[in-house]
């Protein structure tokens, strides 16, 4: 058995049984077989004692049985780390932020308390999936489209509160960014409502977001102030269509123009998320292989030289998929807008036409629908995506811990950091990591992000290496000003170390907030950085 | 919706004797009765192995279910109902993802897998059985053969545990929960049989 922190095995003991009270014995997991349950399946400490393993878990049904536990945490110090589903994988999952937390698995408060069509929005409990919302609003037949993550097994208010983001328009795959009200259990067991949820019988909770005053939702994203217990959710209006288009363009140095006009669309609120490629830089990965180590053979190679590999590889340099969601005359207008524009713009510009459905997808035919979370249908088939290939070889990981940096959205960082990641591999003795075709992540309409992968494994010694990796990558990257938005929990110090500004005083802030608001920290220690007062010695 | 404490036992002894009459076909199971307590079979329609599996076990009385690697359909719209209202044990013969997502699924309903075996088929469709749980199941596991049809005959060691008398809740067995991620070697088929309960 693993206990909390600080806590005895009688302390421990009483508070499992105060739990029980609250919740029902049926409801309090304690044996190993039922803790095991919780484990993180991509932890890269699997198996060691820095592993972030729960003491117990207990599964509330209802608001006040949150508060309840809440309490008896704090007559007993015990260290709570609230779930909602717990499948964010790489990011923690099911596993507290620290070693012999509770687990408190908000699973069994999974009502869909409202799902507004004229108004668009949601309101649900933290243990309400995406696939529990999408079926909610397919049976209804109401005109609302979800963004997604993918895979789609999490819920929306855990995606949210951990800054997830999907694949549609921008204002709907920023999760946190479309949450419109939340309630809140604050560390004290008092119940808050945010936005003009705290306005009594008022019934615009969904529709404004801020109320007046100080808007403080953003306390609780990423954070450690609070249980939040109810989330508000705009939707997207079903649209009536959507079509892809695909842009190419010939050069390497064109990334520059194509990223400006594609922008330009996005920031117009025009398209949804973009997908960029590199015919020229996949042809690595087939008939280019020899082209490319020859090219690489040197390090990182001149403009010049980048561009002479494009031309013999007869290749676009790059491609970018465009998706746009609305009325047939204007997603096809769009399309024809963007053609135009980038056209003009760039010499050599290439488009073909992609996809063009009428929405929303009929039932019958969305199995075999491909890219589903593009149009919010919520899949698991990224597993089977990764699951298998020439990289698992014969000995494959057991998971991975990412780290993406946010750098700003143009082609210049987007190279530079792909060069740094690549010298830095070198530096560290492992094969070479990259090439001059990076591609960003565009989930946040306003930034690129990139980065790289380590894998996980059940082996401590194989886990040791890549956590040497990742720490060496996440330390450079900062020195070029590029930091990661989320990482797993056993990088978390080290990644808000990076958020150094004036000797620390956003961090230096966010403490005072904690033991002001939980002093005695019994809410995620250490989720992010924040420690209480007590155990900032923990700080890695 | 019942209390899985304490309801479920394997009797190890009988297991063990049992497996030493396992017929080398591998297609004689014992008669349909109270020992077979399984809501589900899942296979993935996609292997021959598999396939031969859910065969063995649909003619022993069990439900089957078929996917073709993704699972979530068959788990938000079905498994899962049922399993709320009444937490029987599930076996399955799938891919590694599809368990890894069953599994991950699975602590909804506060079920963990209490048996696994991983069949590591070469490409010249040699297999090795490597298996965690339960240890008469496991040692009868590692006997299976290396050539095809193990899916039937894993299906045949299934079905002749005494599922009523495993007590999941007793044991303290760990060992076959969150044994590997939902990867697959590039250059082999692994498949995995397991049970959740």
């Amino acid at each position: 058995m693993v206990l909390p922190p600080n806590v005895n095995e009688a302390d421990f003991n009483a508070a499992l049984s105060q739990f029980r009270s609250a919740v029902g014995a049926s409801w309090v997991f304690s044996s190993d077989e039922d803790v095991a349950l919780y484990r993180d399946s991509y932890s890269i400490n699997w198996g060691e004692p820095e592993e972030r393993v729960a003491s117990a878990a207990v599964a509330p049904a209802k608001v006040e049985e949150v508060q309840q536990i809440v309490r008896i945490a704090n007559r007993y110090r015990i260290p709570l780390y609230p779930i909602s589903t717990g499948r964010n994988l790489t990011y923690g999952g099911s596993a507290p932020n620290m070693r012999g937390s509770v687990v408190v698995d908000l699973k069994r408060m999974n009502r869909i308390l409202e799902v507004d069509e004229r108004r668009a929005f949601a309101l649900v409990e933290p243990g309400v999936s995406y696939f529990d919302l999408y079926n909610h609003i397919r049976e209804r037949n109401l005109k609302l489209m979800l963004d997604v993550p993918d895979p789609g097994w999490g819920s929306p208010m855990g995606n949210s509160l951990d800054h997830g983001a999907g694949y549609t328009m921008a204002a709907f795959r920023d999760h946190f960014s479309s949450h419109c009200g939340m309630e809140v259990v604050t560390p004290d067991g008092e119940v808050i409502r945010t936005g003009m949820g705290a306005v009594p019988n008022a019934d615009s909770w969904q529709d404004f977001r801020y109320g007046a005053g100080p808007n403080v939702d953003g306390l609780f994203a990423q954070s450690n102030f609070g249980i939040v217990t109810k989330m508000g959710f705009w939707l997207m209006p079903m649209p009536e269509a959507f079509l892809s288009g695909t842009v190419t363009v010939p050069r390497h140095q064109d990334l520059d123009p194509l990223v400006y006009e594609v922008s330009y669309l996005e920031d117009l609120g025009l398209t949804g998320m973009p997908q960029y490629g590199s015919p020229a830089g996949r042809s690595a990965f087939g008939p280019g292989a020899a082209a490319m180590a020859s090219l690489m053979q040197n390090g990182w190679p001149s403009a010049q030289a980048i561009e002479n590999f494009v031309t013999a590889q007869k290749l676009p340099a790059w491609s970018v998929q465009l998706y746009f969601y609305g009325p047939e005359e204007t997603v096809r207008a769009t399309w024809q807008a963007a053609k135009r524009r980038i056209g003009k713009a760039i010499a050599g510009a290439a488009f073909q036409d992609g996809e063009f459905l009428t929405l929303p997808i009929p039932k019958e035919k969305e199995p075999t629908q491909s890219d589903k979370p593009r149009l919010g249908i919520p899949a698991l088939e990224v597993f089977n995506m990764v699951a298998r290939n020439a990289g698992n070889a014969n000995d494959p990981p057991d998971g991975h811990a990412d780290l993406f940096v946010t750098i700003p959205r143009k082609a210049s960082a987007l190279f530079e950091a792909a060069r740094v990641l690549y010298e830095t591999y070198k530096e560290l003795g492992m094969p070479a990591q990259g090439n001059p075709f990076p591609t960003p992540f565009t989930y946040y309409s306003r930034c690129f992000w990139t980065g790289t992968t380590v894998p996980t494994w059940r082996d401590p010694e194989k886990n040791a290496h890549s956590r040497a990796i990742f720490e060496k990558v996440i330390n450079r990257c900062a020195e070029h000003g590029w930091v990661g938005y989320r990482t797993s929990p056993t990088f978390q110090d080290l990644l808000i170390s990076k958020y150094s500004f004036n000797n620390h005083s956003l961090l230096r802030f966010q403490e005072k907030l904690k033991d002001s608001i939980d002093p005695n920290g019994i809410i995620s220690p250490g989720r992010y950085g924040i420690w209480p007062a007590s155990m900032r010695k923990n700080r890695a | 919706m019942v209390n899985r404490r304490g309801v479920l036992k394997i009797g190890a002894a009988t297991v063990a004797g049992v497996l030493v009459k396992m017929p080398d076909s591998g297609r004689a199971l014992p008669p349909t009765g109270a020992r077979l307590a399984f809501l589900r079979a899942v296979f993935d329609e996609r292997f021959a192995e598999c396939r031969g599996f859910a065969a063995e076990l649909l003619s022993a009385g069990v439900c089957t279910s078929p996917i073709r690697g993704d699972v979530a359909k068959l788990w938000y719209d079905n498994l899962r109902v049922h399993l709320r209202e009444n937490r029987l044990p599930v076996t399955g013969l799938t891919d590694r993802t599809a368990l890894f997502c069953i599994e991950e699924l699975a602590r909804d309903v506060g079920m963990r897998v209490i048996f696994r075996a991983d069949h590591m088929i070469d490409q010249n469709g040699r297999t090795q059985h490597m298996a965690v749980g339960p240890a008469s199941l496991v040692a009868a596991a590692h006997s299976l053969p290396p050539e095809a049809g193990f899916g039937r005959a894993i299906a045949v060691l299934f079905g002749q545990f005494d599922i009523s008398r495993l007590n999941i809740n007793g044991a303290g067995h760990t060992s076959a929960q969150k044994r590997t991620g939902p990867f697959s070697p590039g250059a082999k088929t692994a498949l995995v049989s397991w049970m959740i309960a």
